[in-house]
């Protein structure tokens, strides 16, 4: 009997996709499904899985870390209480004005049910992007992406303050420096802490929860390599349709 | 004449009266529920926690005695001043890891911002509690 069955749906033709309200495949969307095709006059719908385009190691990220080391950031979000001290670390360490900022945190509020949802906070900073829109967009190559460590830095000297990269950034982590005159941002603690060989950035070292975890993503014994590489875990990037390729990750669990 | 003049004063002397003891109105839930109404909030060694007895003692069906005073002291926020008040105590079955071990209540290193409200958290409350405080003034 099952035979037949399965012989009867070999046998359908796919009516193709084109006649399925939006509405429909949205929903189905929303489950992680895309529907490829449709038989029996509607009645029948072939889905596939589109979780693994949310997974890191998609043709676009995996073995494409062209910098050494590779600095990352992976975020383990739902770790996040949202208490600042990576917030005040960074302030303390690269001297940012009460008015500026390197690092903030969002906070979410996700459904879960009727009338009711659940809390989560989302610690964000520079991208540090393979394709960072703020260095095309500056008009005096103030700003720049290191050629050693992928850093995303700004050359003071060359900035005009224009804010140009401000507007650029799609992530709103640049802000004008008043006693520098220039634009300033994060830059994974370059200045203040890797560059003098201290490891990690001040906001990862702060951090009582372990959420920020920071390292090098060309190194496959580091933990940033091992958590995005992890083929269980579900990873995914702030904004991914600006195409900048951010090499900050975000995860739960 | 005389008459209205005592007959004004009373009136303002009632209503100051009144104003005064609003904000002890607002505490009335409290002898009604049999527990605190107001939010219990711990700020250290972080900021911050909220505590709600609301969901504990309706939702969760606990009576006074199975917290005070064995595992936590009845006067709010008491409990923070001891060293030991953190993460690790709570994982070895102190404090709310009495309940929140995962068996009785969800486990105290699973959703932390059910009880983490942040610093945002905080000061959202702290705003909400002097807008309140300032409207019972007027």
């Amino acid at each position: 009997m099952f035979k037949g069955f399965a012989d009867w749906v070999k046998s359908l033709k796919n009516e193709g996709v084109e006649h399925i309200a939006s509405e429909e495949r949205r929903a189905f969307l929303k489950l992680g499904l895309v529907i490829t095709g449709v038989y029996a006059g509607g009645k029948l719908l072939s889905v596939v899985s589109r979780v693994r385009e949310v997974y890191a190691d998609i043709p676009e990220y995996v073995d494409k870390y062209p910098y050494k080391p590779h600095y990352s950031m992976v975020l383990r979000t739902d770790r996040c209480i949202d208490c600042q001290l990576c917030m005040e670390a960074c302030r303390k360490t690269n001297h940012v004005p009460p008015y500026g900022w390197r690092t903030r945190i969002l906070e979410q509020h996700l459904p879960s049910g009727e009338g009711q949802w659940t809390r989560r906070f989302m610690p964000i900073l520079c991208n540090h992007c393979n394709e960072p829109p703020c260095v095309r967009a500056c008009p005096t190559r103030a700003t720049y992406k290191d050629p050693e460590t992928g850093i995303v830095k700004v050359n003071v000297k060359k900035c005009i303050g224009c804010k140009t990269c401000m507007a650029a950034c799609p992530y709103d982590m640049r802000y004008f420096n008043e006693e520098k005159r220039a634009i300033d941002k994060c830059d994974f603690c370059w200045e203040s802490r890797l560059s003098k060989g201290k490891f990690p950035t001040a906001c990862a070292k702060a951090c009582p929860a372990g959420v920020r975890i920071f390292g090098d993503l060309a190194d496959p014994n580091s933990r940033v390599y091992q958590l995005v590489h992890d083929p269980y875990r579900a990873i995914w990037v702030l904004r991914p349709s600006m195409g900048a390729r951010p090499n900050v990750f975000y995860t739960i669990n | 004449m005389k008459r209205n003049i005592l007959l004004l004063l009373v009136i303002f002397v009632g209503i100051g009266f009144l104003l005064h003891a609003w904000p002890s109105f607002s505490q009335e839930g409290e002898e009604e529920a049999g527990y605190p109404t107001y939010p219990i909030i711990f700020t250290k060694p972080l900021k911050a926690v909220l505590f709600d007895h609301k969901v504990h003692v309706e939702k969760a069906g606990l009576s006074c005695e199975d917290c005070h005073e064995d595992i936590f002291k009845m006067e709010a926020g008491s409990t923070q001043q001891n060293e030991d008040f953190n993460m690790d105590s709570l994982y070895k079955g102190k404090y709310c890891g009495v309940c929140h071990n995962g068996e009785m209540a969800f486990a105290s290193n699973t959703r932390c911002a059910s009880c983490h409200i942040g610093v945002m958290g905080y000061e959202r409350l702290l705003k909400k509690q002097h807008s309140s405080e300032s409207s019972s003034e007027h």
